[in-house]
């Protein structure tokens, strides 16, 4: 059973190294840097306490966010998606990535506090 | 003729106690005359006159009351007199006529005088002096010169005082003239009185003009032997008018106050009647009598009067006691002996008529009398009964005002209980007082309990007290307390307070007995200090370094990775638009931290729209450019193969034109060398 689990690990990780474009690659180092700095405010949360509740959300809403907003780019831009987004260009794409994030920013400094 | 100032002084004081008269179908005044004020009227009259004006409102006013001045006046009056002005000779004419054996001189100038005033080009008030001077001095005038001139001064000036003056001045002529128009302006001025909440009815110009209203009126109406055309309602309302003041502001109000109560009280038609109780309206044993004063507005008594009781009945169940009943008259005084009938004690609602004369107005009265009595209280049984019920109550019996000789006990094994009827002293009827209670006085401590005695289906009352149930009354506090009975009902005569007999209270559980403090309600409660929220506890700062440095190492890891993967900036395009671009997004970022140090969020987006838009256009003109790069690289890609595959159409279509004979052979360039081009 295990080998078989580890053998289609293997096996996907094979498949990702050789066929993912580099763009998408870096998108992907991006996606595990915000999932682990909110695994690790979690963490804090869930070990020391909630003291300021509101900090620990926006932080934890920034990190959500900006996973879900990367996750959307790195749709829009992978070339195997062309044909569901034929009006989307990648800079069309980016430049959305960039001005959704700017209104996540204002709103997780706003409620930082 | 009776002296009226000895009526006056014999008109007992009565209180204002028509309020207590109940207005049933028809007005009854609730405003009226005492003899106080009548007394106080008569005082403001009487005051010394500085001139001929103050002089005829005197005199002339006291006649009215009926009071005769002194003749030292009439010298005073001749003295005063200018007989150029019809005025003063009015004054004089009227006030001479007042006196006895004033005769005023009068010369043929001053007769001339008087006649040509009577002219239609005269005020109304002119016309109305000269008129009374002539008639007062006995000297002729022409009365239908006197009508014509009033009716044109009537309809050039329709205002109130006018028809008043014309009014009065009409009462001044022959019977034989043509008064009827003169007689109708009364019924359209009494239209133009106001109705005060049905109450009161007085003209806007004051009390005054409504007080000559009255007098005109009925002047004229006595004087022409017709009935005004007043309701008896409308009447009663102009009694309260102009009765409800007290104290008159001046002379000539005072003036027109008495003579609308001579007029009210002395005409053929209408004469209001004032009933009043004489004190409270109360009976009781001692007190048979209700007596009642049937007065007229000037609070003269009616002797003429016959009063009788139509319909007597009890407040609360409306069963006629008396029908019918006529009342006597002593000393002017209407008395009638309830007692006699031997009512019941409580109130009773009486329904007084007044005959004796057609001219009676509001003489249908309603007044509520209350009928008191003394209470005795019978068979007072005081008793200590056993809760087990082991042994038989022991039943002491005390009579009033006497005390019990020996204390009772009461305590946990034992109640103690009370019993008694009340009475009425003289019929034996039971009683049911408002206030029966039962006191219970700790002499030590000052502590007072009251509770209520209440009577059974048969009227007997009773009184239990358990120690056990009445415990916290007590404070658990035991001593021997005196007990009392207090009774009192509004009609009752004999309000009691006996000490009954003295208890002895045994409570379980008893605390320290300690003198009662007031109860604590007024004094300062201990001060609240407010808690303001404490601050949660934050965690030891090396624990949130720590986590600090945790949550930021992963951006090591992604650089790491970066690195790793080969994300290089080498394609970085040196144009302005770029620099501009990154800028403005470092700005972005800077100000998002300056926000969350200084800003407030309107400042922010200030900020945020000027940075915003800058890096906006920058970075669209960028990626613009990177995009046309890309798609750039991408066009030259497409057009080469749509060259190479269009290369390849053109032959397979020149050699299928081959095949096939046209009609025109076409030069044939081939394409390629549009594009080459």
């Amino acid at each position: 059973m295990s080998n078989s689990v580890f053998s289609v690990i293997s096996r996907f990780v094979e498949e990702y190294r050789s066929s993912t474009p580099n763009k998408l690659k870096v998108i992907d180092a991006y996606l595990l840097y915000i999932l682990l700095t909110g695994v690790f405010q979690f963490l804090y949360c869930v070990l020391v306490g909630t003291f300021p509740f509101n900090s620990f959300l926006s932080g934890f809403i920034a990190c959500v966010g900006s996973f879900i907003l990367a996750v959307c780019l790195r749709i829009q831009i992978n070339p195997q998606n062309k044909r569901d987004f034929l009006t989307v260009s990648p800079e069309r794409a980016f430049a959305d990535f960039l001005f959704a994030h700017t209104v996540l920013h204002l709103v997780v400094v706003n409620f930082v506090g | 003729s009776h002296d009226p100032s000895e009526n006056i002084l014999i008109c007992l004081f009565s209180l204002l106690v028509l309020s207590m008269v109940l207005e049933t179908q028809a007005l009854t005044p609730t405003h009226h005359l005492t003899t106080t004020d009548v007394a106080r009227l008569q005082a403001v009259l009487s005051q010394p006159f500085t001139d001929l004006k103050s002089a005829y409102y005197s005199v002339v006013g006291l006649s009215k009351l009926g009071i005769l001045v002194a003749d030292e006046t009439c010298q005073f009056i001749k003295s005063n007199l200018d007989p150029s002005s019809v005025e003063s000779l009015f004054y004089a004419a009227e006030a001479s006529q007042a006196l006895s054996g004033c005769e005023i001189p009068v010369s043929n100038d001053t007769r001339d005088l008087l006649l040509a005033t009577v002219s239609e080009d005269s005020t109304a008030s002119q016309i109305h002096q000269s008129v009374s001077a002539l008639s007062s001095l006995g000297l002729p005038l022409a009365s239908q010169e006197v009508v014509s001139a009033l009716k044109a001064r009537i309809s050039k000036e329709d205002n109130v005082l006018t028809i008043i003056l014309a009014l009065q001045t009409a009462s001044r002529l022959s019977q034989q003239a043509e008064l009827g128009d003169i007689l109708e302006e009364i019924e359209d001025l009494a239209a133009r009185l106001d109705d005060l909440s049905g109450v009161y009815l007085q003209f806007e110009e004051g009390l005054e003009t409504t007080a000559l209203f009255v007098s005109a009126a009925y002047a004229l109406s006595d004087h022409v032997d017709m009935e005004p055309p007043l309701k008896e309602d409308q009447v009663i309302q102009l009694v309260n008018s102009i009765f409800s003041k007290k104290s008159w502001d001046s002379l000539s109000e005072a003036f027109s106050v008495a003579s609308a109560a001579e007029s009210l009280s002395n005409n053929r038609f209408h004469v209001p009647v004032i009933v009043s109780a004489q004190g409270p309206a109360a009976i009781s044993h001692s007190q048979p009598f209700l007596r009642l004063q049937v007065t007229d507005v000037l609070c003269q008594p009616l002797s003429s009067a016959s009063v009788l009781v139509e319909s007597a009945s009890t407040s609360s169940s409306k069963s006629a006691i008396l029908s019918q009943a006529p009342f006597t008259l002593r000393d002017e005084v209407f008395e009638l002996n309830f007692m006699a009938s031997q009512p019941a004690s409580g109130y009773y609602q009486f329904s007084v008529a007044i005959a004796g004369d057609s001219r009676f107005v509001a003489n249908h009265v309603e007044l509520k009398v209350k009928v008191s009595t003394r209470v005795a209280i019978n068979n007072m049984d005081l008793s200590v009964v056993d809760k087990d019920q082991s042994t038989g109550p022991k039943t002491t019996r005390v009579e009033y005002p006497t005390k019990a000789k020996a204390p009772f006990m009461a305590d946990s094994h034992q109640n103690f209980a009370m019993a008694f009827q009340l009475v009425d002293e003289t019929t034996g009827v039971e009683l049911t007082p408002h206030q029966t209670f039962v006191r219970l006085h700790n002499q030590k401590t000052g502590q007072e309990v009251v509770f209520v005695a209440e009577p059974d289906s048969k009227n007997l009352y009773k009184f239990e007290l358990d120690t056990t149930e009445r415990k916290t009354e007590f404070d658990s506090i035991s001593g021997t307390y005196a007990l009392y009975l207090m009774m009192g009902d509004a009609t009752l005569e004999n309000p009691i307070l006996w000490n009954v007999a003295d208890v002895v209270l045994k409570f379980l559980d008893e605390e320290a007995p300690s003198t009662i403090q007031a109860k604590t309600l007024y004094t300062p409660k201990p001060e609240i200090q407010h808690l303001f929220r404490e601050p949660e506890k934050k965690p030891p700062t090396v624990v949130s370094n720590a986590f600090t440095a945790l949550v930021l190492s992963p951006f090591l890891l992604l650089l790491i990775l970066w690195v790793k993967l080969g994300a290089n900036i080498s394609n970085f395009t040196l144009s302005p638009s770029t620099f501009l671009f990154h800028i403005g997004h470092a700005a972005m970022l800077g100000l998002m931290y300056v926000y969350w140090t200084h800003l407030n969020m309107f400042q922010t987006m200030k900020y945020l729209a000027i940075i915003g838009s800058l890096t906006f256009l920058a970075g669209n003109r960028m990626l613009a450019q990177k995009a046309v790069k890309r798609y750039s690289n991408c066009f030259k890609l497409i057009l080469l193969l749509l060259s190479f595959a269009s290369t390849r159409m053109e032959s397979i279509l020149f050699r299928l034109s081959e095949s096939f004979t046209f009609p025109y052979k076409v030069h044939y360039v081939p394409f390629t060398h549009h594009i080459e081009n």
